[in-house]
């Protein structure tokens, strides 16, 4: 929001004296940091940030009123133009309890334009003037009191004025041209005519005030701020008047506001006044709130004397009533944030300042959580990739039904209603598709060798709504090695991804290369596929045999189409169990065009290793017996 | 030796002999030395048995003579043969020594290398920092119901965030969106943990994760980003212990100097609720480009834990009472990295990976 340093200074005199620096400083301890600032017109203009809760600070007076309590500085004597209420020249129905206080007058405009200081004002204030006075003296209200006006041009009224809610289908145009329709949750200003305002958002264009206007009648009033936060978000309509009212106005402005609303307009516009009138009520003021020493005490954690809490809070406008262990305290009028205890309380530490709260470590009154946990599990996986050569990608978590092609995925069920836009519009429901994108992308900027994962969350419809699960990726691609002396140049196969695999825990059944383009090949699995590691710490010791270990190649030409699985199935059953066989294992496969056509060559290796010294006799019958079944599978011993 | 000796030789012989030496220094290897050997001094059909046939055929006036110049030339021949040969043997394990010499600066082959995403690394230093104070690790589903991401939370029904310009909703389930802060985490641990509340003696957890705005893609903002979210619930926890836990993670961050400031503001799950600074990490408060001049760079959220949100949970805000802070991971990270685009993270290119990351 937009201040003026000069008009702030009017409001607060006592800030006349205060450098820049310790302006902004005193603004950002009270929560409304300064965003930015500039110097112009022998002032300066600042643009601070108001939380959504402080409406009341949406204005000079209200920024200078926090700053006073800050600085312990009067406000100046506010000089109320003296107006007569008397009886309605045009009637004013309430008809709902979102307005409980109308308050208008009429006048008749005389010659005269806005002055140039008001100009400037609103120059400064982001909202030019509009060269008619009726239309600017509510806007320099608006930035200097907080609380929004509006001018009906009463020649174009018709009948009493009602304050009602919309009959479904009613139309208005409102002044930025467009026409709404509305629902009966819109609160209107209406006439006999039909609706002439959309309460608290936005006047009516038909009935605005223009050059050729000759009479107003002003509209100051007090429409609840949660009727007035829904029609702006309905019609998408957010303006000054609408921030102000949707959070809160104060509800003893409506009178005050119409009264320096006339006096502008008979000072800059020669207005007369017609009359001067108001329907309905303030509503009821808040109920007192009690704070307890005690929370006072807990909150800010240290005793502050009663004296110095009521004197902060009464700085802020609050009536503060204490008693021994208890402070009552009744929120001013503008102050609709301050509704509980705690509120209060941040009053009282607002005041003090943030930088009077010590600090100190909470004491660790939790019980200790030892067990590794799914964050820890993933997060270890993470470093082991990493440390394999892999690339952590975060990637978005959803995707274009289109880049899950091929993926047998059906994209019902996980789709956005909103999204950003078609793009990203699916819960992905697996990680590679994603990994594709990344590792086409690497590979255009050049990249010869692609190594990527990802664990991440992935989605899987459900009637209830889609069911997340953890997933990992992996994606290995184009040339390794040929970057040293020593390393060959080779392409990605499938195999690498296997070894990864194998290496990272995957069970072998769980191990699936898929290929995709480019010399691309991923796997991607349910982290549930990997052991949990054990508790504890360092597990049970088992002791392991101190005789040696036997190690035995049997070189075998094997059909080609002979299963690499079947074959060790049937070599290793026909073996002592794991107590002696202690690897079963593939070491080198040849194929050359010396060999027999339609065979290849494959060397496996054995070890045996018992709790006794095996002797050189029955190593060699268990040779034997797995040459006999591989044999059965079409193997011949290679010599 | 002199020509006139050479006289006494058969011409071919002597020709021989004459280029000796020339022929000795033209042979470049071992092989070519051992066939200039072969001719000149070999067992059969050498110059050397030639000159012994013919000094057995010499008239015997010659035979002295003769015999005297045939032993000086093979002698020579010999000699000059070893000579070289010892030369080019030398020459050669010299080459040898050299080619089993390994230099030690040739790049040598290099373990394969990845990186962690510096999201990742990021928010496992913040965990790590706050678990050293007692805070285990919670998470929670990406996709949640607006009783989780904004009803226990103390946050309005009519509340913009809740629109759907805000936040994802699901199309086949309208009661489901993609949550917009890990905050709906608290509001699961607590429920969970009220019942044991008092056998536990307090809870304290931080939880990471992924969150979902509807922001378009820009420099600055990205529909999907991380967040890490502390709470701590005990008894009689005030502004104080919130200050002392933000500020001992602070300067585990970012180093034991830094200095942190609270700030009043709002949120509607906390109250009090403040806004924390820490001094600039980059220029040490002294005032630069990242904090404009300030010395300050705003980086969190926080406050007391709103009394509707421990009553939401089934939590007795007169006994029970606690704080709640929230960071955003690439906000963070683009801040102390001073990357100049959000996209970057995002993209994945290996080469940022690789040097924005890191392997712990």
């Amino acid at each position: 929001m937009l201040i003026e340093r000069k008009a702030l200074e009017t409001f607060l005199p006592a800030l006349a004296g205060l450098g820049q620096p310790e302006l902004c400083e005193h603004a950002a301890a009270l929560g409304f940091p300064v965003d930015g600032q500039e110097a112009v017109d022998g002032t300066v203009v600042l643009d601070i940030d108001v939380t959504a809760n402080r409406g009341d600070v949406m204005s000079h007076q209200g920024f200078a009123r926090d700053l006073g309590a800050k600085l312990g500085a009067a406000l100046a004597p506010f000089a109320l133009p003296a107006i007569e209420e008397g009886p309605a020249r045009v009637e004013v129905l309430l008809e709902a309890e979102a307005c409980p206080l109308y308050a208008t007058a009429l006048l008749t405009l005389g010659a005269g334009a806005t002055p140039e200081p008001a100009r400037t004002f609103l120059t400064h204030m982001g909202a030019p003037a509009k060269g008619l006075p009726a239309v600017d003296a509510s806007n320099e209200l608006l930035h200097l009191y907080g609380h929004p006006t509006h001018a009906f041009d009463a020649d174009k009224l018709r009948g009493a004025i009602r304050i009602r809610y919309a009959r479904a289908g009613e139309k208005l145009v409102t002044l930025d041209g467009v026409e709404r329709t509305l629902s009966p949750e819109d609160l209107l200003i209406a006439d006999e005519a039909g609706p002439i305002a959309l309460a608290g958002v936005m006047g009516g264009d038909p009935t605005k005030v223009t050059e050729t206007t000759r009479r107003v009648l002003l509209e100051s009033a007090y429409f609840d701020p949660r009727t007035v936060r829904l029609m702006a978000r309905r019609h998408n309509l957010h303006s000054d008047a609408s921030h102000r009212f949707g959070r809160g106005a104060d509800p003893r402005m409506p009178r005050v506001a119409r009264d320096l609303l006339v006096a502008r307009l008979q000072a800059w516009a020669g207005a007369t006044l017609e009359g001067a009138w108001a329907a309905g009520s303030e509503p009821a003021p808040a109920a007192p709130i009690a704070v307890a020493n005690d929370l006072l005490e807990r909150i800010a954690g240290e005793p502050i004397p009663p004296g110095e809490a009521s004197e902060a809070l009464r700085a802020l406008g609050c009536g503060v009533e204490a008693s021994a262990a208890a402070l009552l305290v009744t929120p001013p009028s503008w102050r609709h944030d301050l509704a509980i205890p705690e509120d209060i309380v941040e009053e009282v530490l607002r005041l003090r300042g943030y930088a009077r709260i010590a600090s100190t470590l909470p004491p660790l009154d939790a019980p200790p959580r030892t067990a590794l946990t799914a964050y820890g599990f993933r997060s270890r996986l993470a470093t082991r990739l990493a440390h394999a050569g892999f690339h952590q990608t975060v990637t978005y978590g959803f995707v274009s039904p289109e880049s899950e092609a091929g993926f047998a995925l059906n994209a019902e069920g996980r789709t956005l209603a909103n999204p950003l836009g078609r793009e990203y519009s699916v819960l992905r429901g697996a990680l590679l598709p994603s990994l594709r994108e990344v590792a086409g992308a690497n590979q255009r900027r050049g990249a010869k060798e692609i190594r990527l994962f990802e664990i991440a969350t992935v989605f899987e419809a459900s009637p209830d709504g889609p069911v997340e699960s953890m997933r990992l990726a992996f994606v290995w691609g184009g040339v390794r090695g040929g970057e040293d002396f020593l390393t060959p140049a080779r392409p990605i196969q499938p195999a690498d991804l296997a070894g990864v695999a194998k290496d990272l825990g995957f069970p072998p059944e769980a191990i699936e290369v898929r290929a995709l383009e480019g010399g691309l090949y991923g796997v991607e699995a349910p982290l549930e596929v990997l052991a949990w590691p054990s508790e504890r710490c360092i597990p049970a010791f088992a002791p392991f045999s101190r005789h040696p270990v036997v190690e035995r190649d049997l070189s075998l030409l094997v059909p080609m189409d002979l299963a690499y699985r079947s074959l060790r199935e049937a070599v290793v059953k026909a073996l002592p169990g794991t107590g002696v066989l202690r690897r079963a294992d593939c070491v080198d496969v040849f194929r050359h065009k010396s060999l027999p056509e339609g065979r290849q060559a494959w060397l496996l290796r054995f070890a045996f290793q018992a709790d006794r010294t095996l002797t050189g006799e029955e190593v060699d019958g268990w040779m034997e017996a797995a040459l006999a079944a591989a044999r059965s599978l079409g193997a011949a011993l290679r010599t | 030796m002199d020509a006139s000796d050479l006289k006494l030789l058969p011409p071919d012989i002597a020709e021989a002999a004459a280029t000796f030496e020339a022929q000795l220094d033209a042979c470049g290897t071992l092989d070519a030395l051992m066939r200039l050997k072969g001719t000149f001094t070999g067992r059969e059909h050498s110059l050397a048995a030639r000159l012994m046939e013919a000094l057995k055929a010499a008239p015997k006036e010659q035979k002295r003579e003769l015999g005297a110049l045939a032993n000086q030339l093979k002698n020579a021949w010999e000699e000059g043969i070893k000579g070289r040969q010892e030369a080019l043997e030398a020459v050669k394990r010299d080459h040898a020594a050299a080619a089993s010499r390994v230099d030690p600066d040739l790049p040598p082959p290099m373990p394969l290398r990845g990186a962690l995403h510096p999201l990742q690394r990021l928010q496992d230093r913040l965990v790590g920092i706050f678990a050293a104070l007692g805070f285990h690790i919670e998470e929670g589903p990406e996709i949640e119901t607006e009783a989780h991401n904004f009803d226990g939370l103390n946050i309005p029904g009519d509340h913009p965030a809740r629109g759907s310009s805000d936040t994802f909703y699901l199309e086949q389930h309208p009661d489901l969106l993609l949550r917009t802060h890990t905050s709906p985490v608290q509001v699961r641990v607590l429920r969970r943990l009220a019942p044991e509340l008092e056998a536990r003696g307090g809870i304290r957890f931080v939880a990471p994760g992924r969150v979902y705005r509807k922001d378009d893609i820009d420099p600055t903002h990205s529909p999907m980003f991380h967040q890490v979210e502390g709470m701590l619930v005990g008894k009689g926890i005030g502004m104080q212990h919130l200050k002392g836990t933000l500020e001992y993670a602070m300067r585990a961050l970012f180093g034991p100097a830094t200095a942190i400031r609270l700030r009043p503001s709002y949120f509607p799950f906390v109250e009090p609720g403040a806004e924390l600074d820490v001094s600039c990490p980059l220029c040490g408060g002294k005032g630069c480009r990242v904090c404009k001049g300030s010395g300050w760079v705003e980086l969190l959220g926080a406050g007391l834990i709103h009394p509707n949100v421990l009553h939401y949970a089934g939590i007795d805000p007169e006994v029970w009472s606690g704080f709640a802070f929230g960071l955003g991971v690439e906000r963070t990270a683009m801040m102390v990295s001073q990357t100049p685009d959000l996209r970057l993270f995002f993209e994945n290119d290996q080469r940022f990976i690789r040097q924005m990351g890191g392997l712990d």
